[in-house]
């Protein structure tokens, strides 16, 4: 899957969350004042499903999660754990 | 004393063992102890002793619905430290200590009273702590009633998250009746039983859990002023804690020196920040051991605990400030938490007039345990105040000779 690919499915994701709002690839999903923090397992739930990955203990880190870009880099990077 | 074998639907990672102890005491009234009964990096079994007879179908069934709820599905993150002190002194555990010398005494479950030099010592730590805000954040104090009304608890949401901790303040009905019934039955030295209850329906305020949640109150329904607010409070708070009261490091009855910071979100983790490696720095100077790691709560029984912990640890919403008292343990003395926009949303406290007037504020707080911090400074210094830092011995005596 494209880098393009996956950053269209994470938009995908985030947009009804963002109501119309621009989000941009780097800009931190939690501090806009869309969501709140009980988001986060949504993302996390979101990014395992629909990527079929599972992610790692050490994966679970705000930095893999505040932005679009942060969320693409991981699927990317994890590419290879994929859950047949 | 009996043992009652718990065996798991289906084994759970051993990594949960320590979220999983935290609330066992809480499942069902006699449990005295508990072992988690691990295999192959797994827990299999739990093995209760219990002071009474309990149902044990009754027991497993409790047991199953705590770890499938709340514990099964919780991601297992790696535990991430922010800050260690350089210095690594000893610690020895003193309890046993103050009580013998007459120093500490227990008067009930989880509550211990205390003397000299502990007062002291908690007075200049508290001091010391409420000095720094004042300076650095211009923090307002205020002291707080002991009781706080329900309605305050419920527009936490403390309810949904630490039901376990509630300590409700009741009272008899303002009833005649009532009275004479209850100096007939009681007035003649008859112990006082659970069915006093029955006239006591009113559960109106409760013991504080914390002090920030008066301050939420106190903000109510109002707009901050230009570049927020920082209050701080000391006041005794209240959380039944079972069986995991244990010495000055877990008290039903306790003291909490607490910082709220108000105001938008870039300012609040700011000040949050600033105030942590201040608190480093503190400790750092007093020569003690400790570190500071990403931490959550022990949120219980609803089905949204796990949901809640993974926001608390991904997001670091809560570090928690933890001191070595001895026997490889450690006591959180305390806490800085991220809100988000939680509280104020619940209790509508907006941001600074201006151009975002009418926006919600964001908040954070701090908190100490001073009966806790007290505790680890002498588990890690000793009684003896000639072994204590000479910037505390001096500071106390200070204060002494001013009051």
């Amino acid at each position: 899957m494209s880098v393009e690919d996956i950053s269209q499915r994470v938009r995908d994701f985030l947009a009804p969350h963002f109501h119309g709002h621009q989000l941009g690839d780097g800009d931190d999903i939690f501090a806009l004042g869309f969501v709140n923090s009980l988001f986060a397992m949504q993302l996390v739930m979101f990014v395992e499903k629909e990527f079929g990955l599972k992610l790692e203990p050490d994966d679970l880190e705000i930095d893999n999660f505040r932005s679009i870009s942060a969320v693409v880099g991981l699927v990317d990077a994890r590419a290879d754990k994929v859950v047949p | 004393m009996s043992d009652i074998r718990v065996t798991l639907r289906e084994p759970v990672a051993g990594g949960h063992g320590p979220e999983i102890a935290r609330r066992l005491f809480f499942v069902m009234p006699g449990l005295v102890d508990f072992k988690l009964v691990e295999r192959d990096g797994a827990i299999h079994e739990i093995v209760f002793t219990a002071d009474r007879p309990l149902d044990a179908g009754g027991l497993a069934e409790r047991v199953t619905y705590l770890i499938d709820n709340e514990i099964r599905s919780l991601s297992l993150m790696p535990r991430k430290v922010v800050w260690e002190s350089p210095e690594h002194r000893p610690a020895v555990d003193v309890f046993g200590q103050l009580v013998t010398e007459g120093i500490a005494f227990e008067t009930g479950e989880g509550q211990v009273g205390f003397g000299e030099p502990l007062i002291g010592l908690m007075d200049y730590l508290d001091s010391e702590i409420r000095q720094m805000v004042v300076d650095s954040f211009g923090a307002q104090e205020f002291r707080y009633p002991t009781l706080i009304p329900t309605r305050t608890l419920e527009r936490c949401a403390y309810f949904s998250s630490f039901p376990q901790y509630l300590m409700f303040v009741t009272r008899l009905h303002s009833d005649t009746n009532v009275y004479r019934n209850f100096l007939q039955r009681y007035g003649q030295g008859e112990q006082l039983d659970i069915s006093v209850l029955h006239d006591c329906a009113n559960v109106d305020y409760c013991l504080p859990p914390t002090m920030c949640f008066h301050t939420f109150a106190q903000f109510a329904g109002r707009a901050l002023a230009d570049g927020g607010k920082v209050v701080t409070a000391k006041g005794k708070s209240f959380r039944f804690e079972s069986r995991y009261a244990t010495t000055l490091q877990r008290l039903w009855d306790f003291t909490i020196r607490e910082i709220v910071f108000m105001g938008t979100r870039e300012k609040i983790l700011e000040s949050r920040r600033h105030f942590m490696q201040m608190m480093f720095d503190f400790v750092a100077d007093l020569g003690l051991t400790g570190f500071c790691e990403v931490a959550n709560d022990p949120f219980f029984v609803n089905t949204d605990t796990t949901s809640k912990i993974l926001s608390q640890r991904l997001l670091e919403l809560k570090y928690e400030l933890r001191l070595d008292i001895g026997a490889g343990q450690t006591v959180a003395v305390g806490s800085f938490n991220f809100h988000d926009t939680f509280f104020s949303q619940s209790f509508d406290i907006r941001r600074p007039d201006g151009t975002e007037e009418g926006t919600v504020a964001h908040s954070a707080c701090a908190g100490f345990g001073l009966e806790r911090f007290v505790y680890a400074f002498v588990c890690q210094y000793g009684l003896d105040r000639r072994q204590w830092p000479a910037r505390v011995t001096s500071a106390i005596k200070q204060h002494k000779e001013i009051s």
